[in-house]
């Protein structure tokens, strides 16, 4: 279907308090609840602005306490999809890097992408929990325990906090940040996909009139037109078409921040000036550190194979091999579908930096392929075809 | 599905993660893990056994009994208290290695004991308070802040593998080495993993060229580790290391919240008074104790040599468990007392950095059982008086302070060199005389895995000339034997010196004959014969 886009936002006030941009987002998730469009709703459960925990609810009032951002807490919803029954139609807000996880993993046969409503959010990045403490502290000189919400805007990271009983709003470039080697995660540095085109909506403020309280909506798919629809009717939200020049500063903001990605992808490849010796060493001794604490696996949003995963039967304790069997496996299993999104390399314990091996690994693979995963739900993952070929064959 | 906030029981460090509880109607049962990226401890990274708390925690729950009948809880309580009444005080025993046991549990075990006017109560590390300065006690109590690690300048790891014994604290090594730090190992092997940019290979009757060394340990911070089987002397040894030197010393320990149980139990002064461990099965053996309370401890699992272990505890009168699984000591047990699970517990314990953490579950049953039997205080009171014997003051800690700081004192060695002499003379004698038949030498490499024996893998590291010499092949198992005690395994070629075997895993090969207060005083390894396995005739076939 063509897109559509609309400025949106929740009619309820307390929504649209609470929620950002105008409650659009959340308005939407309640409504396709309190009506049953949808059985399940996956929402992030905010224990403080520095953490939150991802839950399978149907319950309206606890999608209304999840709302707002939590740039703080670096999650991909991926996995949790999987935890609901096949059967029950679920709607979730997702990052780019949610979606491309989830679309993956329906490639492969592992969730039913027919049951699932993808709302985006257009996705700056994300930083680690504990960096941000220390930022407030340091570079805000805040109380981390003081501050209530954060928001970036404007390339401006806020920290709303708690002074002398009132609210206070302190505001830093998270350009500034980073040059001071804090900010977002390195996976969201390097990352391109900006606007998540993948899903069935995509939601932000880049082309929202300055001061308003809105949601700039783009209507990619017949389920996000059923979900907005389903919204309207029940009278949970009101819509206005975007202005044209809402539009093409929406792209502008999409198109300045991929320069800044590519900026970053280029700064954070401390391989590429290597020979391939220099290149091998520099393999060896980062992954002979690995413990085969299997966490990358984990959590990887793309990694399907469960219990007939070769990386893990493969691996054998016994071996005396400098980068084990384990590593060698995921590298080329993950050729056609590591999206990049660095989950792996949050939870390794000895920090190998996996995110940038994979990327060096499949990047080139996936242009050669001509594949982009998690983007296209018709595209075929190259690498499984064959085993996907099988499985519809019953073999 | 409930979202659970837990810390994982594996090693000192108190990782935090969640757990989460899947309910009926949904497409995954059971218990999951995921990472909690706001922890301070670990910032969302788990070792392999946290990965794996699932399976630790998938056992057969321990019912209430007396004498093998199923009972309900008050009766089991009522039984226990009446069997440790009608003993005399010097025959009773209280053990608990704290590596699922809260703070608040641990002053309800403390007090139960002196209410039965018991001094024979071990947490596992009493015996190494008797041969140090009391000025030392501090630096086996407390241990130190992973921020300390990061912004060391020169570390000693002094006989610890990181990556093995406790791989969350491997990469703060890690960042100390980015900021500039020198990473020195001591060891009788070279460890994996290319961490260290210098190796001293210690053998283990050239232990007085550590004194001649002193320069090396200058500015350092020495990292060791103290469990159960470490050798006093040893201790010692890395005391005078620090006392002697600008070094300071950090000291590991394997069970969750040893440093809670030694502070709550006051500290070194009441370790030094009680009896230790070891001793403790040395009295049950000799018929001298007759009554035991083991709190969340199976040490038929935990300890070496869990057959001998179990054979003299079956001597006792009354044995007591309160425990959550089912242990190999649960058939032999007079009276069992359910538990509930360390991640639903209410309660605080106190990691080797010294935050006091919040454990996250909202059950205090196995504190209530205490109670019961003791001074019936409510989990309120109790905490209250944790923070008191913590020192905490009223507020309630947070897990981004560290509550429980460490002073440094400086305490005097002379004592110490004599003690260390006889231990040096020890080793070269051992060298000479108590090889073993085929003069090999094994050494443990313990990590989460080895205490809590959920490995699934055995096999030990022999040296490459070692695989030659028994003309061993990919695929061959050996034999390790130390008298009547064999064991079967495979086996993983390391760089490891020719007469030396590094196990991962708990065997059944005990590091001392003898009787238990002796156990292990005199040797760091365990003397034994490493035989080519003799395949099995169904292989042949």
């Amino acid at each position: 279907m063509k897109s559509k886009y609309y400025l949106a936002w929740a009619t309820d006030d307390e929504i649209r308090k609470r929620g950002a941009n105008g409650g659009f987002v959340t308005a939407t998730l309640v409504s396709a609840l309190e009506t049953g469009f949808i059985d399940l709703a996956v929402v992030i459960e905010k224990k403080s602005v520095y953490e939150g925990i991802p839950i399978l609810t149907s319950d309206p009032e606890v999608v209304k306490d999840s709302s707002g951002s939590l740039h703080g807490v670096p999650l991909n919803l991926a996995k949790y999809v999987l935890e609901s029954a096949p059967d029950k139609r679920i709607g979730l807000p997702v990052k780019p890097c949610d979606a491309r996880g989830i679309i993956e993993l329906a490639k492969r046969q592992q969730i039913n992408l027919n049951n699932v409503y993808l709302i985006g959010l257009n996705c700056g990045g994300t930083l680690h929990p504990l960096q941000m403490r220390a930022m407030a502290a340091e570079c805000f000189g805040l109380d981390p325990d003081s501050v209530l919400r954060e928001e970036i805007t404007d390339g401006k990271l806020f920290l709303v906090h708690e002074a002398e009983g009132t609210e206070k709003e302190a505001g830093m470039k998270i350009d500034e940040l980073e040059r001071q080697g804090r900010g977002r995660r390195d996976a969201c540095k390097a990352c391109d996909t900006k606007i998540p085109v993948m899903a069935d909506l995509a939601c932000g403020n880049w082309g929202v009139p300055q001061g308003e309280q809105k949601t700039f909506v783009e209507v990619l798919t017949e389920k996000g037109a059923a979900i907005l629809d389903n919204a309207l009717s029940n009278g949970a939200i009101e819509i206005e078409n975007a202005s044209e020049q809402g539009i093409e500063l929406r792209k502008k903001i999409e198109a300045s921040m991929q320069k800044l990605a590519a900026r970053w992808n280029a700064e954070l490849d401390v391989l590429k000036d290597l020979s391939p010796s220099e290149r091998f060493a520099f393999y060896k001794a980062e992954l002979q550190r690995c413990i085969h604490c299997g966490a990358c696996k984990a959590v990887c949003p793309v990694c399907a194979c469960e219990a007939d995963a070769k990386c893990l039967e493969q691996h054998d304790e016994t071996d005396s091999y400098a980068i084990s069997m384990y590593n060698l496996l995921r590298l080329l299993h993950l050729m056609d579908s590591c999206i990049h999104c660095g989950r792996c390399e949050d939870v390794c314990p000895v920090d190998i930096p996996l995110t940038l091996i994979q990327r060096r690994f499949s990047e080139r693979m996936q242009r050669h392929l001509d594949y982009t995963p998690g983007m296209e739900v018709t595209q075929t993952p190259p690498l499984n075809e064959t085993k996907l070929r099988w499985r519809a064959e019953g073999e | 599905m409930r979202t659970l906030t837990s810390i994982c029981p594996g090693c000192s460090i108190g990782c935090g993660l969640y757990l989460l509880e899947s309910e009926g109607g949904e497409r995954r049962h059971g218990l999951k893990v995921a990472h909690r990226t706001v922890a301070p401890m670990n910032e969302g990274k788990l070792c392999k056994f946290g990965m794996q708390l699932p399976a630790y925690y998938d056992k057969e729950a321990l019912h209430n009994s007396v004498d093998g009948k199923e009972v309900n809880h008050e009766e089991a309580i009522e039984a226990a208290r009446e069997r440790l009444s009608s003993m005399n005080p010097e025959e009773i025993a209280f053990i608990a290695l704290p590596g699922t046991i809260t703070n608040e549990e641990l002053v309800s075990f403390t007090s139960l004991a002196s209410e039965f006017g018991c001094e024979n109560l071990s947490f596992g590390f009493e015996r190494f308070f008797r041969d140090i300065p009391e000025e030392a006690f501090y630096v086996l109590e407390h241990g130190l802040p992973f921020s300390d690690v990061e912004a060391a300048s020169k570390i000693i790891l002094f006989f610890v593998d990181p990556f093995v014994h406790y791989p969350l604290l491997a990469r703060r090594i890690l960042k100390a080495k980015r900021n500039g730090a020198r990473i020195i190992e001591v060891s009788f092997t070279k460890n994996e993993r290319g961490l260290a940019d210098e190796t001293i290979v210690v053998a283990p009757h050239e232990f007085e060229s550590l004194r001649e060394k002193k320069e090396l340990f200058e500015d350092s911070l020495i990292i060791g580790e103290l469990t159960p089987y470490t050798n006093p002397h040893l201790v010692s040894l890395m005391l005078w290391l620090q006392a002697s030197t600008s070094s300071r010393l950090f000291l590991l320990k394997p069970f969750l919240n040893v440093t809670g149980a030694l502070l709550i139990s006051g500290g070194g002064k009441g370790a030094e008074k009680r009896k230790d461990l070891f001793e403790i099965f040395d009295r049950i053996d000799r018929g001298k104790i007759k009554a035991l309370y083991l709190l969340e401890t199976d040490p038929v699992s935990v300890l070496l040599g869990g057959e001998e272990v179990k054979k003299t505890l079956s001597k006792l009168d009354v044995l007591i468990e309160q425990n959550v699984f089912r242990t190999p000591l649960s058939e032999i047990a007079t009276i069992t007392l359910g538990s509930e699970p360390f991640y639903k517990k209410k309660g605080t314990i106190v990691n080797i950095e010294g935050r006091v953490l919040d454990l996250g579950g909202e059950s205090a049953n196995g504190l209530a059982i205490l109670e019961r039997m003791g001074k019936g205080r409510s989990y309120e009171d109790v905490h209250e008086e944790v923070k008191k014997r913590l020192g905490l003051g009223s507020s309630e800690p947070s897990e981004f302070e560290i509550a429980v700081t460490r002073t440094e004192r400086k305490f005097g060695v002379a004592f110490l060199v004599e003690f260390i002499d006889s231990f040096l003379s020890l080793l070269k004698m051992g060298n000479d005389e108590e090889r073993g038949e085929e003069g090999y030498s094994l050494w443990y490499k313990t990590n989460p895995f080895f205490w809590a024996g959920v490995r699934d893998k055995q096999f030990v590291e022999i040296s490459p000339a070692a695989m030659r010499t028994l003309g061993l092949f990919s695929g061959d198992e050996i034999e390790l034997v130390q008298g009547d005690l064999k064991e079967r395994l495979g086996f993983k070629i390391s760089d490891v010196p020719d007469d030396l075997i590094v196990s991962e895993d708990k065997l059944a090969i005990q590091p001392s004959d003898g009787h238990w207060a002796e156990l292990h005083r005199r040797e760091l390894l365990t003397s034994v014969a490493l035989r080519r396995a003799k395949r099995s005739s169904t292989a042949e076939e």
